[in-house]
């Protein structure tokens, strides 16, 4: 049954300079549907939905919205004609009740006052549909980051909205709430809603998608129904090379009788972390696997200094070690990259250069600057290195997109030649073949000597990179597995039951 | 279904209540202590609480126009100087022009607002920090001030004695007739014009969509606007209706004093944003009610009426305990951003 299309994208270009950031690419979206958009970070997947909602302007195209051709001049236009986004981070405010950024804008009013007693029991009827009974007169920072993406979709589906835009809404929901979400999804399409769902995981594309449009480099590859596209043609589509990097990955090789590069005894924190036991040898990568919350972040911090380690030992090559300051880590060759790259990591306003000496200059010391010109030796070394996408090492950091952005972190420690790398979630949120090059110049730091360990949520990357893993649960080290013969299951299974 | 939204107390405990509590707690305990040590000296009579307004109520009737601009995460720099100016244009005008004081304020009332409104349009627009933007707009009020006249001029003119004379005396029922209180207390215009700004002002943040977009854009501006909220208009009117605070603040210490100076009221924005800040609001932006604004105001007063008791005080001490006042809070505020920032 050909079902009617809601909205039709024709022939859109969009001009940035010195890139053409869309060339003329076709979009259509059915009454009814789930339509995934797929693409690589700078495929164009973001500056197709920006055309949409009017932030940027099209060069060339049309768009349809039930057969009338729109123009949406910015966001809140686009709200007006019925098109609702929900971007990855949570755009709301965090000192509003969660009742109130839901209907802020448009309130419902009663003798020319705001309506309090209808905001709030509408907001509660409308959290209670997605089965959150909270209590939504409390500030939106008071609760998690789920809740808040909750809300945000609460605020899109309370507008009368014709399409929903959902930008990587998933990255950071657990595994019960993806479904929760899905589920919403699901009833909105049987309300006729049309749904574009953009987002990294493959799995959840199948789960819940109708069809999908995949885009690479600014052009369009093609639309297909959900069932005529296996993954692995999927991903070939859509990085457009051979994915055999990806799946032939291979460990690190660690001799046995190689030397204890780190060793954490019985450390813990001062509120988070009770007692935790790490060894890493020399030129090991060790996973860190648990769900969010479960202490590893929380431990990383520790290792670097971030936080204070209240009790406990920690020994880097051999020497016991006080860390009371990132400073100290960093002297003593540690490196960490956090996992919000946007608040902890890169530094938007500074260049590239800039970013990826900061480590090199702080353990080289203020008193001993480097020249612009070793700068941008060093800078352009690991731009190409890292392939990292940019005309050159003066762009702002802030404008690469985000799997660009990891890399210069990246590029920021190895630059300062660590001894020790501490990655939280390197890969999170960016696309499957930046994914593949991460974890194939990790691999090849271990290769080189360096110690890593590497935090991430997704349990087969974990899988594919260690040598060990370290599973954490309620902020304890629950067991320590073989990265070579164990699988998912077992370590879902500990994360679940808490039992080695 | 539990409907936890309804129990008063987890309404009470609504965390975005407590530094409006911090306030009031604090103002009580000021309060009992001034009633403990002096209260054989009258502290505790109605008078002294009533004069809290009466000395007050200008920097009370800026502060509500200073707590919109603070939350939207700006600050208004020019509150003192066009307060002054507004004395200025009501003392000159009468006194040497020989204008009706109603001309004057209605001149002072575009001047006021005109300025706040182009200052916000210069902040938002042309993107200038408020805290430059607003320098100048203090800089060019105070030049004018003195452009005007250097010398202090006395206001004389029957209505504005009639309005500055004007009071209600508080009364009670005794022994079946109406009599005034013991010792002698009143409220006049400006407690009236005071108390009224500071429920105009609930009524906008609380009740208006303004009021809450004010909110919304101190959360998160960019938010704001990604929500499709009138971010650039609202924060025009804010600082528009600021002037409109500072020009009702200039009459109401022209009624005051009975005259304009082009010195008077400096440094006085500072004092308005410190009973803002010790209310509760947070300069960072997105936090602020009235009701504590209104207990600023009296915290902040309080202590000089303190003083005046003890009467052996320099009244330097004032100062000095203001400053440790603002101290505080500013320490509490930072204690709860931290405290609920760590529970995400």
């Amino acid at each position: 049954m050909p079902q009617k299309n809601i909205l039709e994208m024709k022939g859109i270009t969009i001009q940035f300079p010195g890139v053409k950031a869309l060339d003329g690419v076709d979009f259509s979206l059915r009454e009814g549907e789930i339509h995934s958009l797929l693409g690589e970070n700078g495929a164009g997947k973001s500056t197709l939905i920006k055309c949409l909602t009017g932030v940027n302007r099209m060069d060339e195209g049309q768009i349809l919205l039930d057969g009338r051709e729109i123009r949406p001049s910015g966001p809140s236009q686009a709200m007006e004609l019925g098109i609702s986004t929900v971007f990855q981070e949570v755009n709301l405010c965090p000192n509003l009740s969660v009742a109130e950024n839901i209907f802020v804008g448009r309130q419902p009013m009663k003798h020319g006052q705001i309506n309090w007693r209808e905001i709030n029991s509408r907001a509660e009827e409308l959290m209670s549909r997605f089965h959150l009974n909270i209590d939504v007169t409390r500030p939106l920072s008071y609760y998690s980051t789920a809740i808040q993406q909750m809300t945000s979709i609460a605020r899109a589906v309370d507008v009368k909205a014709k399409i929903l835009i959902l930008d990587e809404p998933t990255s950071s929901l657990d595994e019960n709430e993806v479904q929760l979400l899905f589920n919403v999804m699901r009833e909105l399409r049987a309300n006729g809603m049309g749904i574009i769902f953009i987002t990294h995981f493959l799995d959840q594309i199948y789960a819940v998608s109708d069809r999908m449009t995949i885009l690479r480099n600014g052009h369009l590859i093609g639309t297909y129904g959900i069932n005529e596209l296996g993954k692995v043609e999927l991903v070939t589509k859509m990085v457009g090379k051979d994915m055999d990097v990806i799946f032939n990955l291979k460990r690190a090789e660690v001799p046995g009788d190689a030397d204890y590069m780190l060793k954490a005894e019985h450390i813990g924190d001062a509120s988070h972390v009770k007692d935790i036991s790490i060894t890493l040898k020399k030129g090991e990568l060790v996973g860190f696997a648990g769900l969010l919350g479960s202490g590893r972040t929380e431990t990383a911090e520790m290792l670097f200094g971030a936080s204070r380690t209240v009790k406990g030992e920690i020994f880097v090559d051999g020497e016991s070690i006080t860390l009371r300051q990132p400073f100290d880590a960093i002297k003593a060759r540690i490196a960490f990259c956090p996992e919000d790259r946007k608040r902890d990591g890169i530094i938007g306003d500074l260049s590239i250069r800039e970013n990826i000496m900061l480590a090199v200059q702080s353990r080289k010391g203020f008193m001993h600057p480097m020249t612009k010109q070793e700068q941008t030796e060093l800078a352009d070394k690991y731009i190409k290195l890292l392939g990292i996408a940019t005309p050159d090492c003066e762009k702002k950091a802030g404008e690469l997109s985000g799997g660009n952005q990891q890399k210069v972190i990246l590029a920021r420690w190895m630059a300062a030649e660590p001894k020790i790398l501490i990655l939280d979630e390197p890969t999170r949120g960016i696309d499957i073949g930046a994914k593949a090059e991460i974890q194939r110049l990790m691999l090849e730091m271990c290769g080189e000597g360096v110690s890593v360990i590497f935090i991430s949520s997704e349990l087969d990357e974990i899988i594919r990179c260690s040598n060990r893993i370290i599973i954490m649960r309620d902020r304890e080290k629950v067991a320590e597995v073989d990265g070579s013969s164990c699988t998912q299951q077992d370590i879902l299974k500990i994360i679940a039951e808490g039992a080695a | 279904m539990t409907n936890n939204r309804q129990s008063i107390l987890s309404k009470l405990t609504n965390p975005k209540y407590i530094m409006v509590y911090a306030t009031i707690g604090i103002f009580f305990v000021i309060y009992a202590f001034g009633a403990f040590m002096y209260g054989d000296k009258g502290f505790m009579t109605v008078r002294t609480f009533v004069n809290l307004f009466i000395d007050n109520a200008y920097f009370g009737i800026s502060a509500v126009g200073m707590t919109m601009v603070l939350i939207t995460g700006g600050i208004d720099l020019s509150v003192g100087a066009v307060a002054s100016l507004t004395g200025m244009f009501i003392a000159y005008g009468t006194t040497v022009l020989g204008l009706h004081p109603m001309t004057c304020i209605f001149a002072a009332l575009v001047m006021g607002v005109g300025l706040g409104l182009l200052m916000g349009w210069v902040i938002h627009y042309l993107n200038v920090p408020p805290f430059i933007t607003t320098l100048t707009g203090m800089f060019f009020a105070r030049g004018v001030c003195s452009l005007i006249s250097r010398e202090s001029i006395d206001i004389h003119h029957p209505m504005i004695d009639a309005l500055a004379g004007w009071k209600i005396y508080l009364m009670k029922y005794s022994a079946g007739h109406w009599v005034r209180i013991r010792p002698i207390a009143f409220i006049n215009f400006n407690v009236i014009l005071f108390v009224v700004m500071i429920i105009a002002g609930t009524f906008i943040l609380q009740r208006t969509r303004f009021g809450r977009n004010i909110y919304a854009i101190g959360g998160n501006e960019q938010s704001a606007s990604l929500m499709g909220l009138p971010v650039g208009r609202t924060k025009v009117l804010v600082y528009g209706f600021n002037g409109l605070c500072s020009v009702l603040a200039g009459i109401s210490y022209a009624l005051y004093v009975k005259s304009g100076w082009n010195l008077s009221l400096q440094g006085g924005e500072l004092e308005v944003i410190t009973c803002a800040v010790i209310g509760g609001t947070l300069l960072t932006g997105g936090v602020g009610y009235m009701i504590g604004t209104l207990f600023g105001v009296l915290l902040k007063s309080v202590i000089p009426a303190l003083i005046t008791f003890n009467g052996n005080l320099l009244s330097w001490w004032g100062k000095i305990a203001t400053g440790g006042l603002l101290l505080l809070f500013i320490c509490i505020q930072r204690f709860v951003v931290t405290s609920s920032a760590r529970k995400k």
